[in-house]
This record gives structure tokens, sequence and C-alpha cells, in this order.
């Protein structure tokens, strides 16, 4: 083996040694998006909404009524330290649920997004 | 008398060829000796904020449809009297270059270089609604397709 390949050798084992991790945090809340569908603008109730999704994230006063809103994050993450490198991605996304509620305890609209599926693993470039 | 006579130039040649080779070497010692380290980040939170769509318009378009249209906003603010629902996805990026030589042990201090520089961008689209849930104002940025180092310099 020759002196150059030696060098080589230690060169390329001491930049790729290091780690590599795979995050996984959830900001876990148990509202469920199939239970939406039972939700009708002008009969469902605040106190409904409460019992098929829970006590809601925030509640937002508003002139004419509340809103209620539900949020769930899963974020994933990762991270690769070399010698030399360190390489770190995150990738938050969110489910959310809003209820506006007019003020006799109505919903009037709501609206959804659930995003969370989409959170990916991946490098920052 | 030869050797007065010996041409300066070569030798300088030969200076210069040898200093690439000390530069790497002087380089690959600090690297080695875990004196240079570069890092990079990229956080995005959100999904993708769409621009606005032609068919909205203010005084006409409503509360539901920009629900069915985006779907459930990140943040709702109360105007006192009108409201906005706020639409955002962020992304962040950073970087941080760190140099030092370690001579504590010839000399008191250790010279140390450090450059960071990070830079977070936005999408966003806030409408803001009369009490009665009537679109009366709307606004849309896309700044995460804005180059990465003319923002930055900016």
């Amino acid at each position: 083996m020759s002196y150059r390949t030696i060098v080589l050798g230690i060169v390329i084992i001491t930049f790729l040694s290091g780690c590599a991790v795979f995050g996984r945090n959830k900001d876990f809340r148990p509202f469920d998006e199939q239970v939406l569908t039972q939700v009708k603008p002008g009969q469902t109730t605040a106190a409904e909404v409460t019992k098929m999704f829970g006590p809601p994230s925030q509640i937002i006063k508003l002139a004419n009524g509340n809103a209620y809103v539900y949020d769930r994050t899963l974020s994933k993450a990762t991270g690769v330290w070399l010698v030399l490198v360190t390489f770190a991605n995150y990738d938050i996304q969110h489910d959310r649920m809003v209820f506006f509620i007019n003020k006799n305890d109505v919903v009037t609209h709501y609206g959804s997004s659930f995003k969370t599926d989409t959170a990916a693993y991946g490098t920052p470039f | 008398m030869a050797a007065a006579s010996k041409p300066i130039r070569p030798l300088m040649g030969r200076r210069f060829k040898r200093f690439p080779r000390a530069a790497i070497l002087l380089v690959a010692s600090l690297i080695l000796g875990g004196c240079l380290s570069l890092r990079i980040d990229k956080v995005t939170d959100g999904a993708e904020v769409k621009p606005l769509p032609q068919e909205f318009a203010v005084g006409k378009t409503t509360l539901a449809d920009i629900l069915a249209s985006y779907g459930a906003p990140a943040d709702i603010v109360d105007m006192k009297g009108h409201f906005a629902l706020h639409y955002q996805r962020s992304f962040y990026r950073g970087g941080q270059l760190s140099l030092s030589i370690p001579l504590s042990d010839v000399l008191r201090t250790s010279p140390k270089l450090d450059a960071a520089g990070n830079l977070l961008r936005y999408d966003a689209a806030v409408f803001i609604l009369t009490p009665d849930g009537v679109l009366s104002e709307m606004t849309y940025e896309n700044g995460i397709a804005r180059p990465l180092w003319n923002t930055y310099w900016k």
C-alpha cells in the first residue's frame, strides 16, 4: 500500500467519521379530522365542538363572537455531524382547525388544514 | 563568482511553488486539529402559502371563500371590530464558520474568528375582514422566493 493511499484513507476516515441524527417531535392533541364532517355551520354549537374535539388550543375573542383554534405540530429533524461540517434540517408542519362561533354559540364557519403528513426528513440543501 | 552570478528568479519560483503546499498543510492541520468548522441549518415552518386567487375581490369575497381556499389560518387577530386571518410559512437559513488557532501553549491567547449569518424569510397572506365576514383588505408576500445571498446583504 502506497504512502499516498494511506494518507488518503486517513483523511477520508477522519472527515467521514461523525454521526447522523433523526428526530421526531410531536405536539399532540387528540382531534380526529374524520369527525369534522359532523360539523354543520348554522347548527353545531360551541359545546358540541368541544365535545367532539376537546378543549381548543386557543380561544380568540372577536367582535361577533369567538374563534376556537385547534393546533398540533409534527417536526422532523435531520442532523449530520462530521469532523469539519455540521448540517441540520428541521421541517415543522401543523394540523389546524378553526371554528368561528357567533354570539349565540353556534358555529358559523370552519376551516381546516392537515399538513403534518407532509413533514419530511432531508438535507439543508 | 559563480555563486554570485546565480539567477535570483528560479529561487523565488521555488519559494512560490512551496507556498501552496505550505498553505495546504496549514489548512489541513487546522481542520484535523478541530480548529475549523462549518455549520449549515435550515428550518421550514408551515405549509406552502399560495398566491392570492384572481377571483378574490374586496367587498365580495367572504370568510367562507377564504377558509375553503386556504384552510385554517396560522393566526387570527382581533382588530377591534374587523379581524384578520394570517397565513404564514417561515424559512430559516443559518450558517456559521469558526476558525481558531490553538496557541495557548505558546502564547497567552488563541486567535479565534467566528462568522455567523442567519436569514429568516416568509411567505404570507393576510386577509382583513369586516365583523360580518366580508373581505375588506388582502395582501401577499412571497419572501421565500427572494434570492438568499442578495436578500441577506441588501
